[in-house]
């Protein structure tokens, strides 16, 4: 079973909210749930809408079609009528228009019940939400719930006021329309499970990896981690700051980093733009780093409420001269939770930048997880913090035998924070540990921090910070996720990131007319184990890129990389997240 | 016990004769004498010549980028406010470059020192002009005079929210000792701007301009007067620079405001969260 719900309406009037509130209500349920939002950039006026797809079994990208349309107004109907069939239910005031075409017109008096019961018109929402339940056959006791929930800390009264407008558009399809009511929300709960954005899933994966400051400048799409982790703070103890500017974000970070908390920023592309100078810092002085870059279409501001994978090339270069740097893109959410939470550890182990890349569609679109899977991750999940060290861990017989450079005329020794070692990871005192002392240097330096411009030296902590990039690729680089048979498929999808669901689901499409298919979706995408990537890369197959983007970032990046040149491609660029039957009618 | 060799690093490459140097003996008494010791404080440098001191004074330290030292600072006192945290900065480092985490510090009152190094020149891309310099002041960049005004540091930082607002010269290390010394020790913002010739890039405002410029604040002055803080702070404009401590008022440091460090913990060394429970809620 699948059926798409949408809602849609003028930005102001609650759609946000009322489309999340029906996910969570089939998600209560049982139902797994995949959607997604539309909307400009303003906040009054201008085309909000939100798609719920529900599904007894895993669903990560829309359907073709919509099975229920809510318009709060005509605009809704005419945007999105050509993915109406006749069997559709479009539920509509007929006292603000007149639905015209073939399907199911379910008419709901908004505006008299808005009337009666003398309620503000965003109240419309409430009562399309009841009328969709109704329609949809679920009890109404789900939706009474979930609006106490909402509401608890605003008295009964508004409660109760809530209650009133959902309850009137409820009983209006009981008593009217009885004979259009759809078996399609009946409880099939077998499992507990969240819904959760891919925001969500960063900033849950955050806490479990004990990320100790995060700072921020909001920048959309971005801007809901920093809303989120600060409505946290009191309760997980995490340190939140707005900052300034980006700049600042993240040399905060940096400054916090190297005093030993777990930290993160999050921005997109033109705030990352503005903190690449401090990239290069978290390089050269081997800081520990997470930072989240949530993409949406540039350049410059672009199209700021719309979706794109354009950031790939940038993040993989962001920074001047050479260093070490890690990008992972997840595809959903609970690859969120687990990249995530992996970014931090990684910082800690190799001393140097990670960058999660999600973009708009990963990052507002809910997807379901289990409990238990993020459980299960939780009790198997352990901080590694690599060679960080404190001072009580100088007296144990494995460190090298000189951690400190030996200054004769005082009792503070300057440690050895930039050491060459073999896997290119030195020990990491942090500052405040009594009888040592040491600079973190943005100049090239030496073993012990001081600056150098001699040549040697200077080769020598280019190489050392070049090994770190030949430890991760032996140690912690995943290859990429193949779902399918790469031998018998006829086709093999490569993609990267977001595209995931889209790429699956039409996999699943193409399955049903015998067409057998392969997908290698990339989430470790930088640095790239060449020697490990190209068995994935057979000579007598047809590969299709498939990217949000007008470059195919991905095909050039394996060109770069492993040599590897993939001529089909399947690339959108207009905002909007790629299809999965836009993928099979580009074949 | 710390002596003042403990904090030397390795000896200075400053110009003979550059007020640096006079600042980086002035720097050490003070965290001798409040029993500091290297690894009892954080330095941050920006960059300049007032940033090459990262190799000459012993502490824990980040060198930092060109106009960041400040966040840089905030950061490392958020995360372990145990820590007394120094910005070691330049005046086209902190006022130019970094101007705008300057005022946004000062907004916040985070509990760091600033000691501005300034010598209304860029000294080491060898003489261009700085927002501190005099209008008509020629320079390598500026070479027919440079046409804006001179931002006046102390009255902005009092008018942003900065808690200790203070100004010394190069020439009078033991006032400059003594005023570094409160401003280590003040809780919150302190801004310590240090007048200081530049004896290579800067023919104008020498030893001897200064000296015929500068003036001790009055003993009845009271740092607690805004308004009068202000008009003193101001009389820059009329190359007329005052010394000591401008303006002073005690506000909670931004980090004694946040109820995540009520406990007294610092960030680094409180337990991990583990009440995962209360956050799944969200999203049920």
């Amino acid at each position: 079973m699948t059926f798409t719900w949408k809602i849609g309406g003028e930005a102001g009037f609650g759609i946000m909210t009322t489309g999340l509130v029906f996910s969570k209500i089939a998600s209560r349920l049982g139902y797994k749930i995949f959607d997604f939002i539309e909307y400009p950039s303003l906040i009054r006026g201008g085309h909000n809408a939100y798609e719920v797809r529900i599904s007894d079994e895993d669903v990560k990208a829309p359907a073709p079609f919509i099975d229920c349309l809510v318009c709060l107004n005509l605009d809704t109907l005419k945007k999105h009528q050509k993915r109406l069939q006749t069997s559709s239910l479009v539920i509509y005031d007929e006292e603000d228009f007149q639905a015209e075409g073939n399907f199911q017109k379910i008419s709901v008096p908004y505006n008299k019940i808005i009337k009666k019961n003398q309620g503000p018109t965003v109240m419309k929402n409430t009562i399309a939400l009841g009328a969709s339940l109704a329609l949809l056959g679920g009890d109404f006791e789900i939706l009474e719930k979930i609006i106490e929930e909402q509401f608890k800390n605003k008295g009964e009264k508004i409660i109760d006021f809530n209650k009133k407008f959902a309850f009137d558009g409820y009983q209006h399809i009981i008593k009217n329309y009885p004979n259009q009511i759809k078996p399609i929300l009946k409880k099939i709960k077998k499992e507990d499970q969240l819904v959760l954005s891919g925001n969500d899933a960063f900033s849950l994966a955050s806490v479990i990896a004990d990320c100790r400051m995060y700072v921020a400048y909001p920048m959309t799409p971005a801007s809901s981690v920093l809303a989120t982790l600060a409505s946290w703070q009191e309760k997980t103890g995490m340190i939140v700051r707005h900052a300034e500017d980006e700049i600042s974000v993240i040399n905060t970070a940096i400054g916090s980093s190297f005093a030993g908390a777990r930290s993160a920023v999050g921005t997109s592309g033109g705030g990352f733009a503005l903190m690449v100078e401090a990239i290069a810092l978290a390089g050269i002085t081997e800081t520990p780093l997470v930072i989240f870059l949530s993409q949406r279409p540039g350049p410059a501001t672009g199209m700021p409420t719309w979706t794109e994978q354009g950031d790939l090339l940038f993040a993989i270069n962001a920074g001047h001269g050479e260093f070490p740097k890690i990008v992972l893109a997840p595809g959903d959410a609970e690859e969120m939770i687990e990249l995530t939470a992996k970014a931090y550890n990684l910082a800690d182990i190799y001393q140097t930048p990670v960058i999660i890349m999600s973009d708009m569609h990963l990052s507002e679109s809910h997807f379901s997880v289990s409990l238990d899977f993020i459980n299960k991750f939780i009790a198997n999940y352990s901080v590694d913090r690599g060679k960080t060290i404190k001072l009580e861990d100088l007296k144990n017989s494995n460190l090298p035998k000189k951690f400190y450079n030996l200054n004769q005329n005082s009792q503070f020794q300057n440690f050895l924070r930039y050491q060459i070692t073999e896997d290119g990871i030195s020990l990491r005192l942090l500052p405040g540990e009594e009888g040592y002392y040491y600079q973190a240097n943005s100049y090239e330096h030496l073993e012990n921090g001081h600056t150098t411009e001699e040549g040697d030296q200077r080769r020598e902590q280019v190489n050392k910070r070049n090994r770190k990039i030949i430890t991760y690729l032996k140690n912690h680089f995943q290859i990429p996720k193949v779902y399918g048979d790469l031998a018998k498929a006829e086709i093999i999808f490569v993609s990267w990131g977001s595209t995931k669901g889209a790429v699956i689901e039409a996999q699943k499409i193409l399955a049903k007319s015998s067409k057998s298919t392969a997908f290698i979706h990339f989430n470790h995408l930088y640095p790239l184990a060449k020697e490990k990537i190209n068995h994935l890369f057979l000579t007598n197959k047809k590969y299709v890129l498939v990217e949000n983007n007008s470059w195919g970032q991905l095909g050039k990046l394996l060109m770069q990389e492993i040599g590897i040149e993939i001529k089909e491609k399947i690339l959108k660029y207009d905002g909007r997240q790629i299809t999965p039957e836009e993928i099979i009618n580009s074949l | 016990m710390v002596s003042i060799n403990d904090f030397n690093g390795y000896p200075p490459t400053w110009c003979p004769g550059c007020g640096n140097w006079a600042i980086g003996v002035a720097i050490k008494t003070a965290l001798t004498q409040l029993n500091f010791s290297p690894s009892s404080i954080v330095a941050v440098f920006g960059i300049g010549c007032s940033g090459n001191m990262n190799d000459f004074l012993n502490a824990y330290a980040i060198h930092s980028l060109h106009g960041r030292a400040i966040p840089n600072a905030i950061g490392i006192k958020l995360a372990n406010h145990n820590l007394r945290v120094l910005a070691i900065v330049g005046d086209g480092d902190c006022y130019g470059e970094g101007g705008n985490h300057f005022i946004h510090a000062c907004r916040g009152n985070h509990d760091i020192t600033v000691i501005v190094h300034d010598n209304r020149v860029y000294g080491l891309t060898t003489g261009q002009v700085a927002p501190t310099a005099q209008k008509g002041f020629q320079s390598k960049s500026t070479p027919a005079g440079i046409i804006e005004v001179p931002l006046d540091p102390l009255s902005l930082a009092i008018i942003s929210g900065a808690t200790f607002v203070s100004q010394v010269f190069a020439g009078e290390t033991i006032q400059m000792i003594e005023i570094i010394k409160k401003a280590i020790q003040h809780q919150g913002f302190s801004l310590v701007n240090v007048l200081q010739p530049c004896v290579s890039f800067n023919k104008v405002n020498t030893y001897q301009y200064y000296k015929e410029r500068i003036f001790k604040l009055d003993k009845n002055h009271n740092p607690k007067n805004k308004q009068q803080a202000l008009m003193i702070a101001s009389s820059i404009l009329e190359e007329k620079f005052p010394l000591g401590i401008i303006y002073q008022s005690e506000e909670l440091a931004y980090h004694q405001q946040l109820k995540q460090l009520e406990s007294g913990q610092t960030l680094i060394s409180r337990p991990r969260f583990n009440n995962f429970e209360a956050i799944f809620k969200n999203f049920i």
